[in-house]
C-alpha cells in the first residue's frame, strides 16, 4: 500500500482536552451516549404511556367508578373523581401517540441503532456526530411539545393516534384547539429527527463497516436497523407533510380535508398509513433483528437461514409499502383498491413466517442458555406468532368488516407491539447494559419480571380477541352502555385487573434498571461469550471506541465451529491461522 | 469521487433550460391546444428538464449506479401513492 | 472527520472502510436526505395531484390568479443560480479560491469560487424576495391559502367568470398554492442561509481547496435540488 501523509494516528480515549459535564453527558456526540439519552427519555415515556393505560384500564373495566387518586385532576377531566368522556378520549389518542413515537420507535431505533451500529460494524462513531446530536435534541423537543398538549386550554388531542379528519381538522367538532396544533407541531420536529438520525444510520453502515465487515458478515440487527432507517427516511416525510397540512387546515384556512371545499377526508388516511403501514415496520424490524442476534447467542447455533433472514426483512420493507389500505377497508375507499390490497397483505406474512420458522430452526438442538434476554427473545417470537396470526384475519377484507376498529385489532396491535416489540426490548436492554454502563441487570429479578409479565401481560391481552369478535368497539368510553356487549362486561373486568397486576410488575424492570446501574455486578468484558465486535471492547465501552478499527474475518454467527476448538464461540475480528486478510486497499 | 468524466458545457445545459421554459410558458397560452395534450406536453417538458438538472448539475450522469438508485427509489413510491389514491374519484 | 486518516485528497470515502457507496459520506448522506425530501413533496404535491383530479369543477385558468410573467422570470433566476452553483463547484474543482482574476487574452474575467458562489447567494435571496413581494400581492388582491377573501377584488372577478377564476375550487387553489410554495420557499431559505453561513465561516477564509470542496459539492446538491423541484411547481401550479 503506498504511504500518504498521516494525520496523529486516531486513537480512542480522550483526545480532546478534558470535556466539560455539559459537553461529556448533555451535547455529547458520542453515538454511545446519544443512545443512552434516548434510553432514559424514551423509558420514561414509556412509563407515561403505561400510567394512561391505566386510567382507560379503569375507565373500561369499572366504567363510572371514581378514578382512584382521580381527585388531583381538574374538572376539565374527571367528574367527581370519574374520568369524564373528553378525558377518556385524551387518554386514548395519548397513549398511542405516546406509546408509538415516543416509545418504542425511540427505543428501537434511537437507543439501538444509535448504540449498536457503529460498535457492530467496527467504527469509532456515526458518520455525522453532530448531527447526531442534534437528533437527540430534536426528539426531546418533540416530547416536550407533545407533553405540552396536556396542560393548554381544551387539553389534547381526542382524534386517536391516528388523527382522522375532519375530525382532528376542525375545533368545532372534536373540541380541541392548541393540543392539536402542538401534536402537527411535535410530529413536524420528531419527523425532522427520525430522518436527521437515519440520514446517519444508512451513511454509517454504507460508508464506515470496518475491513472484512462485508454485507452479509453484518448482523442481523445491523441489517434491521440499517433497512429500518431505509423506511424511516422515506415514510417520515410523508407524515410530516400530511401533518402540517392537518395544521394549515386547522389554522390558517386551508380546505385539503374537507369535503365541502372540494378536499377529501379519505386523503388524511390514505397519506397517514402510506406513512403509518412502514412506521410499523419500523417499529418490528429491530426488535426482529436483535432477536435474531440473541437467539443465536442463547443457542450457540449459527442462525438458521442467514441469508433468507436478510432477504426477508428486505421483503418485508419492500412490501410493506403496498399494503396500506388495509388499515381502511371500512373506510369507505374504492373497493377495487380494497381487494388489491388484501392480496398484498397477505403476501407480507410470507416473509415473517419465514423469519418465525428461522428462529426455530436456530433453536432446534441448540445448547440452549436461558437467560434473561433468551427468554425475552423466545417469549417474542410466540408472542410476535400470535399476533401475526391475528393479523392474517384481519387482512381478509370480509372478515376485517367484522373486526375493524374492535377490540380485535386492539388485541393485535398489542401482540406485535408490546408482545413484539416489548418484550425483544426487554431482551435487548439486559443483553447491551454491560455494554452500555458496564454492569450486569441482576437475572434472579429478570427472570422472575419475564415470567410475571409473560403471565400478565397474555390474560391482559389475549381475552381481547374475544371483547372484538363479541363486537365490543374500540376508543368506547363505557361498553356498558350497549345491552349487546353487557355481558361481555366481566371480561372487561378481568382484563382490568391483569393490566394492573402487569403494570405492577413492570416496576421490577424498572427497579432492577436503576439498581444496576450503581449496584449491578460489574461486567465482563464479553459476558454473553456473543462474537459480535462490541464484545471486543472494555464494558462499558470507551470514547472513540477503539484505538485502531477491527478487522473482521468471518460473519457474526460462528457458534460452536469446529475451527474455535474447545470454545463454543468465535468472535469475528479473531483471526485464525486459517483466515486471510480481506482484499482491497485499506489505508490505516 | 466521481467517476472520471469530461466536464459537461454547464452553460449548454443553462442555455436548453432556458429554451425549455420560453416553450413550455408559450405552449401554457396558446389556448388552441386541447387541455389533455397540453399537461401531457408541459409535464414532460418539466421533467425533461428536471433530469437534466439531476444529471448535469447534480453529476448523477457520471455518478455510480448505486448513487442513482438512492434519488430513484422515491418514485415509484410516489407514483404509487397518487395513483392509488387518484383512483378513489375517478374509478 | 476526526477518526479518519488524512490523506492528500479528502474527496474519497472514508478510510480504512470497505468499499461502500464509493462517496464520501457528506454527499451520500445528503443523497439520502434528498430522496427523504422528495417523499415530504410528494406528499404535498400528490396531494394536490389528487385533489385537483378529484373535482369535477372548473380550476382557475393558468394567469387569471397568478403572474405567471414574474414568476417565469423567478424561474429564470433559480436557474441562474443553479448554474452559478455549478460554476462555483467546478471553479474550487480546479482550485480556483478566487473572487475574479483576469486571464490574458481574454475580455472577461475568470471566475473563482468566492464569485460564483456569491452570485449563487444573490439569485437565491432575489428568488425568495420576489416570491415573498407575490405573495404580498396575491394577499392583497384577495388570494389567501382559505381561498378567495370575501369583498376581494379576485372576489369580484370570481363571481363574474366563475370559470376563468375557479371560484367554486378556490379553496383547494388557495390551500395547494401556499403549501406547496411556501415549503419550496423555505427550503430555498434554508439554503441560501446555509449558503451564506458557507461563504463567511469557510469560502472567504479559502478553508476549501482542490483537496477538498465536501461543503461546497454537498450543499450544491443541496440546491439543485431546490430548482429541481421548482421546476416542477412551476409547471404544475402556475402552467396548469
Amino acid at each position: 500500500m503506498t504511504s500518504v501523509a498521516h494525520a496523529a494516528p486516531a486513537h480512542g480515549g480522550a483526545h480532546h482536552a478534558p470535556m466539560s459535564f455539559w459537553r461529556k453527558y448533555i451535547f455529547s456526540t458520542d453515538h454511545k451516549i446519544i443512545g443512552i439519552q434516548f434510553l432514559f427519555v424514551s423509558l420514561f415515556f414509556l412509563l407515561l404511556g403505561g400510567v394512561l393505560a391505566m386510567q382507560i384500564r379503569w375507565q373500561l373495566g369499572f366504567p363510572g367508578q371514581p378514578l382512584p387518586g382521580g381527585g388531583i385532576l381538574p374538572e376539565s377531566m374527571t367528574s367527581g373523581g370519574v374520568i369524564l368522556p373528553e378525558y377518556y378520549i385524551q387518554l386514548v389518542t395519548m397513549h398511542g401517540t405516546f406509546m408509538v413515537f415516543f416509545a418504542i420507535m425511540p427505543l428501537l431505533m434511537g437507543v439501538y441503532a444509535n448504540f449498536l451500529i457503529p460498535l457492530k460494524i467496527g467504527t469509532h462513531d456515526m458518520a455525522f456526530p453532530r448531527l447526531n446530536m442534534w437528533s437527540f435534541w430534536l426528539a426531546f423537543t418533540a416530547g416536550l411539545i407533545m407533553l405540552a398538549g396536556f396542560f393548554v386550554p381544551d387539553g389534547a388531542p381526542r382524534a386517536g393516534w391516528t388523527m382522522y379528519a375532519p375530525l382532528s381538522a376542525r375545533p368545532d367538532l372534536s373540541g380541541v384547539t392548541y393540543g392539536q396544533m402542538l401534536w402537527c407541531v411535535s410530529i413536524v420536529v420528531l419527523g425532522l429527527s427520525s430522518v436527521l438520525g437515519s440520514v446517519n444510520y444508512i451513511t454509517t453502515v454504507i460508508n464506515h463497516r470496518a475491513p472484512g465487515m462485508t454485507w452479509f458478515r453484518l448482523p442481523l440487527s445491523v441489517w434491521a436497523l440499517f433497512i429500518t432507517a431505509i423506511l424511516a427516511v422515506l415514510a417520515l416525510p410523508v407524515l410530516q407533510g400530511a401533518a402540517i397540512m392537518l395544521l394549515f387546515d386547522q389554522t390558517i384556512g386551508t380546505h385539503f380535508f374537507d369535503p365541502l371545499a372540494g378536499g377529501q377526508a379519505l386523503l388524511w388516511q390514505h397519506l397517514f398509513w402510506f406513512f403509518g403501514h412502514p412506521e410499523v415496520y419500523i417499529l418490528i424490524l429491530p426488535a426482529m433483528g436483535m432477536v435474531s442476534d440473541i437467539i443465536a447467542n442463547g443457542s450457540r447455533k449459527p442462525i438458521f437461514g442467514y441469508h433468507s433472514m436478510v432477504f426477508a426483512i428486505v421483503g418485508i420493507a419492500f412490501l410493506g409499502w403496498l399494503v396500506w389500505g388495509h388499515h381502511m377497508f371500512m373506510s369507505g375507499m374504492n373497493p377495487t383498491l380494497g381487494s388489491t390490497f388484501m392480496v398484498s397483505t397477505l403476501l407480507i406474512s410470507v416473509p415473517s413466517a419465514i423469519k418465525v420458522f428461522n428462529w426455530m430452526g436456530t433453536m432446534w438442538r441448540g445448547n440452549l442458555r436461558f437467560t434473561v434476554p433468551m427468554l425475552n427473545a423466545v417469549g417474542f417470537v410466540s408472542m410476535f406468532t400470535i399476533g401475526g396470526l391475528s393479523g392474517v384475519f384481519m387482512a381478509a377484507t370480509p372478515v376485517d368488516m367484522h373486526i375493524h376498529d374492535t377490540q380485535f385489532i386492539v388485541a393485535h396491535l398489542h401482540y406485535v407491539l408490546f408482545g413484539g416489540s416489548l418484550f425483544a426490548l426487554f431482551a435487548a436492554i439486559p443483553y447491551w447494559y454491560p455494554k452500555m454502563f458496564g454492569r450486569m441487570m441482576s437475572e434472579r429479578i429478570g427472570k422472575v419480571h419475564f415470567w410475571l409479565t409473560f403471565i400478565t401481560y397474555n390474560l391482559t391481552f389475549f381475552p381481547m380477541h374475544i371483547l372484538g369478535m363479541g363486537g365490543q368497539m374500540r376508543r368506547l368510553y363505557d361498553p356498558t352502555q350497549y345491552d349487546f356487549l353487557k355481558p361481555q362486561q366481566p371480561l372487561n373486568e378481568f382484563i382490568s385487573i391483569a393490566a394492573f397486576a402487569l403494570f405492577a410488575v413492570q416496576l421490577l424492570f424498572l427497579v432492577n434498571f436503576l439498581w444496576s446501574l450503581k449496584h449491578g455486578k460489574k461486567a465482563d468484558q464479553n459476558p454473553w461469550q456473543d462474537n459480535g465486535l462490541e464484545w471486543s471492547l472494555p464494558s462499558p465501552a470507551p470514547h472513540g471506541n477503539w484505538e485502531r478499527v477491527p478487522t473482521v474475518y468471518r460473519g457474526p454467527y460462528e457458534f460452536s465451529a469446529p475451527e474455535a476448538g474447545d470454545s463454543d464461540f468465535l468472535p469475528q475480528h479473531v483471526k485464525l491461522a486459517t483466515d486471510k486478510e480481506p482484499a482491497g486497499r485499506f489505508e490505516r | 469521487m466521481t467517476t472520471e468524466h469530461v466536464r459537461p458545457n454547464y452553460i449548454l445545459i443553462w442555455v436548453y433550460l432556458f429554451v425549455l421554459t420560453v416553450i413550455e410558458v408559450a405552449a401554457a397560452f396558446l389556448s388552441h391546444i386541447p387541455k389533455h395534450w397540453l399537461i401531457i406536453i408541459l409535464v414532460v417538458l418539466a421533467v425533461v428538464k428536471a433530469v437534466m438538472v439531476a444529471m448535469y448539475f447534480m453529476h448523477l450522469k457520471f455518478e455510480r449506479w448505486r448513487l442513482r438508485l438512492i434519488f430513484m427509489i422515491p418514485i415509484p413510491l410516489a407514483f404509487i401513492l397518487v395513483l392509488a389514491v387518484i383512483t378513489e374519484k375517478i374509478w | 472527520m476526526t477518526h479518519v486518516t488524512a490523506t492528500a485528497n479528502m474527496m474519497h470515502p472514508p478510510v480504512p472502510a470497505e468499499p461502500g457507496s464509493g462517496v464520501y459520506s457528506n454527499k451520500l448522506g445528503m443523497w439520502v436526505f434528498l430522496a427523504s425530501d422528495v417523499m415530504f413533496f410528494t406528499a404535498l404535491i400528490g396531494s394536490y395531484i389528487i385533489l385537483r383530479f378529484g373535482i369535477t369543477d372548473p380550476w382557475a385558468a393558468p394567469g387569471a390568479v397568478l403572474n405567471v410573467p414574474l414568476t417565469a422570470f423567478n424561474t429564470f433566476l433559480l436557474i441562474c443560480s443553479s448554474v452559478s452553483m455549478v460554476k462555483a463547484y467546478a471553479a474550487i474543482a480546479d482550485g480556483k479560491k478566487y473572487f475574479l482574476r483576469a486571464v490574458p487574452g481574454k475580455l472577461l474575467r475568470d471566475g473563482g469560487l468566492k464569485f460564483w458562489m456569491l452570485v449563487t447567494i444573490i439569485c437565491g435571496a432575489m428568488f425568495v424576495g420576489v416570491q415573498v413581494f407575490e405573495y404580498i400581492k396575491l394577499v392583497g388582491h384577495g388570494f389567501t391559502p382559505a381561498g378567495f377573501r370575501e369583498g376581494s377584488t379576485l372576489a369580484e372577478h370570481a363571481a363574474t367568470d366563475a370559470v376563468r377564476y375557479g371560484a367554486t375550487t378556490s379553496g383547494l387553489y388557495g390551500s395547494s398554492f401556499f403549501t406547496m410554495t411556501g415549503f419550496h420557499g423555505f427550503h430555498v431559505t434554508c439554503g441560501v442561509v446555509s449558503m451564506l453561513y458557507l461563504y463567511f465561516t469557510k469560502v472567504l477564509p479559502e478553508k476549501y481547496s482542490a483537496q477538498d470542496y465536501r461543503g461546497i459539492e454537498t450543499i450544491g446538491l443541496y440546491w439543485h435540488f431546490v430548482d429541481l423541484v421548482w421546476i416542477i411547481l412551476f409547471t404544475i401550479v402556475y402552467l396548469i
